[in-house]
């Protein structure tokens, strides 16, 4: 396979299978993962205030929490190609990392719209 | 107990939206303070040197496989022989190293400005919270906690049947100033979300300790069993070529 560059997309190649070894450019992974960062953090404030305005309260938002980092999940999948290897070294880091980190921030946006929008 | 208590909308208009607002500002406030204050410290000139050959050291034990066996072993002799390696230190030096590090007035002056500009806005603002915001519920947290929360985020409201659900303005300074790290790492940039336990770790690592990573590299080097990765790359790049020409 020879490399070319994907250099539209905001993801970079980090593997490059021309080896028996994979190898992985660490500069480009690190970008991959501030973008996975990125993506979620972002994705949980909008699911917060979604959430809030739904008026979701108790479980039901903390099931809602976790459908929207699964969403994520599946839309970093999918804009990575299903070739997931090729970008991250492994499943677990595109699936489960920052799964919690956008937790506070996403109660904090759901607390918000939620009072604004029902208890005025 | 369960009803639902209706607030008054200047609450709203007042405390909430106020809060937050005030905490991103002094959030971008701090962040360009300390970018401001940072003093650029001249580099002292054998840490520099040590620090480089450290990353050389790390990028040989990285790339150690795909360089062939007879270069890699005398590239890690050199650098951790016993009588005149890079990576060998006697002990007496690094004691002095250290000591050094720690009486520089530079490096502690930096230490205390970063941990003073962390804590100083946050017990402020906490302060004005307390001063102006106590007393009467906030906010409405949509999920509902235990008991045992209750003296934790109801403080100023003092009937006991009210639900824990209902908190008051304290609680939300607290939640603003965890759910706001990923707002500011989005608008900041990078490296200034105001997280604490990294910034904690970030200063504890920085105490760069010259004569123990020297130690802990030349031992990673010693223990690297080299295995020459790439032993058929003539068949492979003749391959790719030949798939280039057709």
């Amino acid at each position: 396979m020879t490399g070319h560059s994907d250099s539209s997309s905001s993801e970079k190649k980090s593997n490059e299978e021309m080896n028996d070894v994979p190898v992985f450019s660490a500069e480009n992974m690190q970008n991959n993962m501030k973008v996975i960062y990125y993506s979620r953090t972002f994705m949980s404030i909008i699911g917060g205030v979604i959430a809030g305005i739904l008026g979701f309260t108790g479980f039901m938002g903390f099931v809602f929490y976790f459908l929207v980092m699964t969403i994520t999940s599946i839309g970093l999948i999918a804009k990575a190609k299903f070739s997931v290897h090729l970008y991250v070294d492994s499943w677990n880091r595109i699936i489960l990392d920052g799964f919690m980190g956008g937790l506070m921030s996403f109660v904090l946006f759901w607390t918000f719209a939620y009072d604004i929008v029902h208890i005025f | 107990m369960a009803e639902d208590l209706v607030l008054d909308t200047a609450i709203r208009d007042w405390v909430l939206i106020p809060l937050s607002v005030v905490m991103v500002l002094i959030g971008i406030l701090r962040y360009f303070v300390a970018k401001l204050m940072r003093s650029f410290q001249v580099p002292d000139h054998k840490i520099v040197k040590e620090g480089q050959v450290i990353v050389r050291a790390r990028n040989l034990r990285a790339a150690a496989n795909f360089i062939p066996p007879k270069s890699f072993r005398p590239r890690r002799v050199y650098f951790s022989n016993e009588e005149n390696g890079l990576l060998f230190v006697p002990k007496g030096q690094a004691q002095n190293a250290q000591a050094q590090m720690f009486s520089d007035p530079n490096m502690a002056m930096d230490m205390m400005k970063k941990n003073l500009s962390m804590i100083i806005p946050q017990t402020l603002t906490f302060a004005w919270v307390n001063f102006f915001f106590s007393g009467f519920v906030a906010a409405k947290i949509p999920f509902p906690l235990t008991q045992r929360f209750r003296s934790m985020l109801q403080n100023g409201i003092d009937l006991s049947t009210v639900d824990v659900s209902y908190v008051s303005s304290r609680s939300w300074y607290f939640l603003n100033l965890f759910g706001l790290r990923g707002l500011f790492s989005l608008i900041l940039g990078e490296e200034n979300a105001m997280d604490d336990t990294q910034r904690m770790m970030q200063m504890s690592g920085f105490g760069f300790d010259p004569s123990k990573s020297l130690a802990s590299e030349k031992d990673g080097l010693d223990i690297v069993q080299h295995e020459w990765a790439l032993p058929k790359f003539e068949h492979r790049a003749e391959a790719v070529l030949k798939k280039l020409v057709r």
